[in-house]
């Protein structure tokens, strides 16, 4: 395996897009042609990760390379478990989405592919990326393609749509980048700082104290992205006005990074407040639950239904990685990529009725089961993975979710009157009316859909699948299936990195972290006081004690 | 034992399925049934040499099929184990099922979608399959919500009917209630046992609490599944499905898997006293409910449903007052007798182009001979008038009401007993009771359908059913007489030389025992005499009522004797329309309410929206200082050169 393997599977997809920028403009297929092998290209490229996986230490697949010394910045990539799945699904749903958009897209369809392969590629990146600047160039690098996807080839208030979607994550990562600078500033004397987030993570943990705020300016980006309650309004405007390409993108992909940067930045960076906090972000993914779930039962229009329905998934995801057990957290993980398989899956196939049908209305749909049979039956068999039904790929995921949040004792106890109840169990316990919830708003939709009579939107009569839009089907449903019945595999590769994350965050004063200091891998910090634009003077107010280390 | 051969059990109706429903569409017909009948009979032989080869002391096959999950401390493997319990319930299913499966061949026949009825049924005994073999709480899940599935897909099978599909709807999410306290359950013995394994848990010592919390929430799942009070409002609208559908799902296997599990988990609910007094009064009360609201009904499967609600919930009196023997026997008898109803039903409707109404039948008996005989003997089983196997297995039930102490709270210390003791006989009258309710129900849905004058239209010509529906009629009639022999009496028992077969015997180590002992016999002739003087008076009501001859002109007597009580029965106790009321129609009002007013008003009008704003106005305000007229700028300058010059002289 050469040491670029990664950096090949990252930047295909790049490639690819300027490729398509050097071809004539015109029609003929030529441009989705590229975009398409250039995506099958960056999948076969991205199998011998997947084959080859065996980290020597916490990263497979590293490579690193100067970028700017002087600033510690550096080119530095590198895979734990919990990215690898990330990267294979996102390398997995690529062809996918070329495909599915074949017929949709007829208008600007140079600029269209060009949008998508770089949009591949930033998220790629933020996903491999091991230095804090080149994790934040790649995260801001996804919202412009993700903009332009929705703001150009978006249907009607797709302007009042993008620009929600820009403004609301752009505010989120401002204040995470500030938090990096400190970072920075306070990594090593002057001349000697990094923003590597490996050297920045052996350090250990910063003292209590100081973690709250940097936590909180992490945390806020990573919460709009999921989105947690209340910060996701912006979803259902974005799914709803954008290209089924981009939903498949944006709920696939794309949502993930905010978990994934909770997973892998804002909590094991500061332990002692994610730890403090927990409790809370159990609390916003149960109500994301619930919440989400009773969102979806209002809803009469079918994108915005499974947009609303990605806020309970993803609830059920930031449960997991709240209760601070390995169950959980592995649950939390395997969910996430369940998410962008069913949920990828639901919006592609709400994209082919739309084709078809013109319509996102609940209210005109019905009977199609029996004009489009097995596109009715595929869509059944992707609403039984988005429920969580045994032997699909989402039970084992919820299971562990709500098994390791029951078993949480490190949550704590909240105490109403002379009862105790323990955190744990009783986020389990609500989180858990989730399967009740989510049954009823799925099979109703599939009802109102698929069943019943004939309506409106079936008059001109719905087409059965195509031999592409099978094609594109058929992965997701193996996945679905596989995943449901043999997701050792995948939890192996997730085993480490996810015992790391319970280790350091569920007791960041434990012995790992003493260990590290003791062996003296984290070394004084900061001979001389920090830069002093950082933290922002809304930051400074808590942290007093700054200036005197 | 160790085995390498059980996974085929499930797995070759998985396969058939998978034929049916993938290439079913394709293949010529003859194939695939015989892909969907061959794959449940080789399940059936398969089940039958193993069932046969198991000896000696609590004798059992286990497979570990594979590790399907591990983390942490969790570890969950496909295991399947067949004892005596789990095999007699593999011969059911497959028993049963292939007869069924044999039924609707030629029951579906017309219907486009067979292939697609086909790949359900199979789909549906591999899942019942994994249910009663898996060692474990999470496999036997899989099994339980993999009944649930096809039970909505087959509920909703003529899936145009949006009333169908509604049906098979309700179905899943009443059972996704249930299923909910399941989970819950799991995560409980989990958590106090450390394993999800049946051998681990009950081994295991349980506290009164936890076991009570795990029986509590796990019984709320079998409440959903088993159809019993408050969560059977599905099973009477499952009836949209196929009539083999009902047969078999809703009859006799699906919906007994509640009184399985909780025979399987008898070591922790026997830990939890408290817990078996509500199984016993929940199956008590819904037994009565099922019954009473059977009285008055006047679609032939809506009889045969609240009657199985009914005998569900006799099964759940027997396993609550520790009489796991006996619950699970009647679960097999059950399975005979009313999966023989239900195709009798089915047969009567098929004969009569789809007719369901008893109003509009009548006088069958000279028309299809077969159903009626057979039919007959059904209702002789189930209510008792002759002994015959419903008999023995729902006396043996209420006799052990009568003298249970399944719910004493202190026969957990030592010493002490005393608590409830009157629970068990008030359990035995309202049971016995309700059995002369049965016997009067079903010889009326007996007497209307099958005696008297044909009442349906010139156009209608009842006939017969071919041989693939009435051979399974005649055999399933004759094991609801030959199931007899599981229920004897000990005494006669052994006066016959069958005591090997006796149920309680041969299921002895399968059970764990409520603590205090066995519950001591009673009279036996004494126990027989009321049961069946009960039965002959709910048979000789019916009769009196619905004598042939009378058509329907008992409705019109009960009707005019107690109005307010015929009315309630008919429109069944209104419970769908207090649900509505409780719980429906609320929620989804409060979905729309707070999808209006927090989500789009607060979060995304004021919060979301009004800052956006905020920010503009601010803005828009901002930009009249920048209008690029250099006089305002030089005016501006000057006010601000004043200002702080008073500023500075102020201050001093």
């Amino acid at each position: 395996m050469p040491s670029f393997a990664l950096s090949l599977v990252v930047f295909l997809p790049l490639a690819g897009a300027v490729l398509v920028m050097l071809l004539p403009r015109g029609e003929g297929g030529q441009h989705k042609g590229v975009a398409l092998v250039t995506s099958l290209v960056t999948l076969a490229a991205s199998l011998p990760l997947w084959l080859d996986f065996h980290p020597a230490g916490k990263y497979a697949f590293e490579q690193k390379a100067e970028w700017a010394p002087a600033l510690g910045i550096s080119y530095h990539i590198g895979l734990d478990g919990v990215a690898l799945l990330l990267v294979m699904l996102t390398t997995f749903l690529g062809p996918i989405v070329i495909l599915s958009s074949w017929k949709s897209i007829q208008s600007r369809v140079k600029e269209y592919c060009v949008a998508l392969l770089v949009l591949e590629t930033a998220m790629l990146g933020t996903l491999a990326a091991l230095d804090l600047v080149l994790f934040y160039v790649f995260w801001e690098a996804m919202l412009i393609p993700m903009y332009l996807l929705i703001g150009v080839w978006g249907s009607e208030r797709r302007i009042y749509a993008a620009v929600k979607f820009f403004l609301f994550t752009f505010v989120g990562s401002v204040l995470m980048l500030l938090a990096i600078f400190w970072l920075w500033s306070n990594s090593g004397p002057a001349g000697a700082r990094t923003f590597d987030y490996v050297t920045i993570l052996s350090q250990g943990a910063l003292p209590a104290e100081k973690q709250k705020w940097l936590f909180l300016a992490f945390a806020l980006a990573f919460a709009i992205k999921v989105p947690i309650f209340p910060l996701h309004t912006w979803l259902p405007d974005a799914h709803t006005e954008a290209p089924a390409a981009g939903s498949i993108l944006l709920a696939g992909v794309m949502l993930k990074m905010g978990t994934f940067g909770f997973i892998r930045y804002a909590m094991p960076l500061f332990p002692h407040a994610a730890k403090e906090w927990a409790p809370v972000i159990g609390v916003l993914g149960v109500i994301g639950i619930v919440y989400g779930s009773f969102m979806c039962m209002a809803q009469t229009d079918l994108k915005r239904l499974i947009a609303y329905s990605s806020v309970a998934h993803l609830g059920f995801v930031m449960l997991g990685l709240s209760a601070l057990t390995v169950e959980a957290a592995s649950g939390a993980v395997l969910q996430m990529v369940n998410h962008g398989i069913s949920t990828g899956a639901l919006f592609l196939m709400i994209g082919y009725l739309y084709e078809r049908t013109h319509t996102r209305d609940l209210a005109a749909y019905g009977g199609l089961a029996r004009v489009a049979p097995a596109l009715a039956a595929v869509f059944v068999v992707i609403t039984l993975s988005s429920i969580g039904l045994p032997g699909t790929n989402g039970f084992v995921g919820e299971f562990l979710i709500l098994i390791g949040t029951f078993t949480a004792r490190g949550l704590g106890t909240w105490q109403i009157g002379s009862f105790e109840f323990g955190k744990g169990v009783t986020l389990s316990v609500i989180g858990a009316t989730g399967v009740i919830l989510g049954a009823v708003y799925m099979l109703w939709m599939v009802q109102r859909v698929f069943f019943g009579p004939m309506r409106k939107a079936a008059q001109h009569g719905v087409p059965d699948l195509t031999v592409r839009e099978w094609a594109t089907v058929i992965p997701l449903l193996v996945a679905i299936v596989w995943i449901g019945a043999y997701p050792q595999p995948l939890l192996n590769v997730i085993k480490a990195p996810v015992d790391d994350f319970v280790q350091r965050v569920a007791r960041p004063d434990g012995p790992r972290v003493r260990q590290l200091r003791q062996r003296g891998e984290a070394p004084p910090r900061g001979g001389e006081a920090p830069i002093q634009f950082l933290p922002p003077a809304k930051m400074a107010q808590p942290q007093p004690g700054l200036e005197g280390r | 034992m160790e085995v390498s051969w059980l996974h085929l059990v499930p797995l070759l109706p998985l396969a058939g399925a998978a034929v049916c429903g993938l290439a079913g569409k394709w293949l010529p017909k003859g194939w695939l049934y015989a892909v969907a009948l061959t794959s449940v009979l080789l399940s059936f032989l398969i089940g039958v040499t193993a069932f046969s080869r198991l000896e000696g002391e609590n004798p059992q096959f286990h497979e570990l099929v594979y590790n399907w999950f591990a983390v942490g401390a969790l570890h969950v493997d496909f295991g399947l184990t067949l004892d005596r319990l789990s095999g007699t319930l593999v011969l059911v299913i497959t028993g049963v099922g292939f007869l069924i499966h044999l039924y609707s061949a030629a029951y579906i026949d017309d219907d486009p979608g067979y292939w697609r009825y086909f790949a359900y049924l199979n789909l549906f005994v591999a899942a019942m399959l994994t249910l009663v073999l898996g060692d474990n709480l999470v496999a036997m899940f899989v099994g339980w919500e993999g009944v649930g599935l096809c039970s909505y897909l087959l509920i909703g099978f003529w899936f145009d009917d949006d009333a169908k599909a509604y049906a098979g709807r309700k179905a899943f999410v009443v059972n996704r209630i249930g299923d909910f306290g399941f989970l819950i359950g799991i995560f409980v013995l989990f958590a106090a046992t450390g394993s999800v394994n049946f051998a681990q848990i009950n081994l295991a010592p349980l506290s009164l609490g936890l076991a009570s919390a795990a029986a509590a929430l796990l019984f709320l799942g079998a409440c959903g599944k088993s159809a019993q009070l408050p969560l059977y409002i599905w099973l009477p609208d499952a009836m949209a499905g196929p009539t083999p559908v009902s047969a078999l799902i809703h009859a006799a296997t699906m919906v007994t898997a509640g009184v399985y599990m909780v025979a399987r988990l008898s070591h922790v609910y026997v830990s939890a006293p408290g817990v078996m007094a509500v199984v016993a009064v929940v199956g008590c009360l819904t037994a009565l409910w099922g019954a009473l609201i059977g009285t008055a009904q006047n679609d032939i499967k809506k009889v045969l449903a609240y009657s199985t609600v009914s005998q569900l919930g006799f099964m759940f009196i027997g396993v609550g007052v520790g009489a796991f023997f006996a619950g699970t026997m009647h679960l097999v008898t059950h399975a005979f007798f009313k999966a023989c109803l239900f195709l009798g039903s089915g047969a009567v409707i098929h004969g009569l182009s789809g007719e369901q109404d008893m109003t509009r039948m009548g006088g069958l008996r000279k028309y299809m001979p077969h159903t009626r005989a057979t039919f007959a003997i059904a209702t002789i089983a189930i209510t008792g008038v002759l002994p015959l196997s419903g008999f023995f297995s729902k006396d043996e039930i209420l006799a052990q009401a009568w003298h249970t102490r399944a719910f004493d709270f202190l026969t957990l210390t030592p010493g002490g007993e005393g608590h409830l003791t009157w629970l068990g006989p008030l359990i035995y009258a309202v049971g016995t009771l309700t059995a002369g309710i049965t016997s009067f129900y079903m010889w009326r849905c007996y007497l209307v359908t099958f005696e008297g004058e044909f009442r349906g239209g010139a156009d209608v010509h009842p006939h017969e059913s071919p041989w693939p529906m009435t051979a399974p009629l005649w055999i399933l009639a004759a094991l609801s007489i030959v199931a007899l022999v599981l229920g004897l009496p000990e005494p006669w028992a052994r006066a016959l030389h069958l005591e090997d077969l006796s149920w309680e015997r041969f299921t002895e180590g399968s059970f764990a025992q409520v603590r205090g002992g066995p519950p001591r016999g009673g009279n036996l002739l004494l126990g027989f005499g009321i049961a069946w003087v009960v039965a002959l008076i709910g048979g000789l009501t019916a009769w009196t009522l619905y004598k042939p001859g009378t058509a329907m002109a008992g409705d019109e007597r009960f009707a005019r004797t107690a109005p307010g009580l015929h009315r309630a029965f008919v429109n069944k106790l209104y419970v769908d329309e207090f649900y509505g009321w409780l719980i429906l129609r609320p929620t989804w009002r409060f979905a729309r309410g707070l999808w209006r007013w927090a989500d789009s008003t607060l979060i995304d009008g004021l919060f979301v929206n009004g800052a956006a704003q905020l920010v503009e106005s601010v803005a828009s305000g901002a930009r009249r200082f920048q209008n690029g007229n250099v006089q305002r700028y030089a005016a501006v300058l000057a006010v601000g050169v004043a200002a702080l010059v008073v500023v500075f002289l102020v201050r001093g």
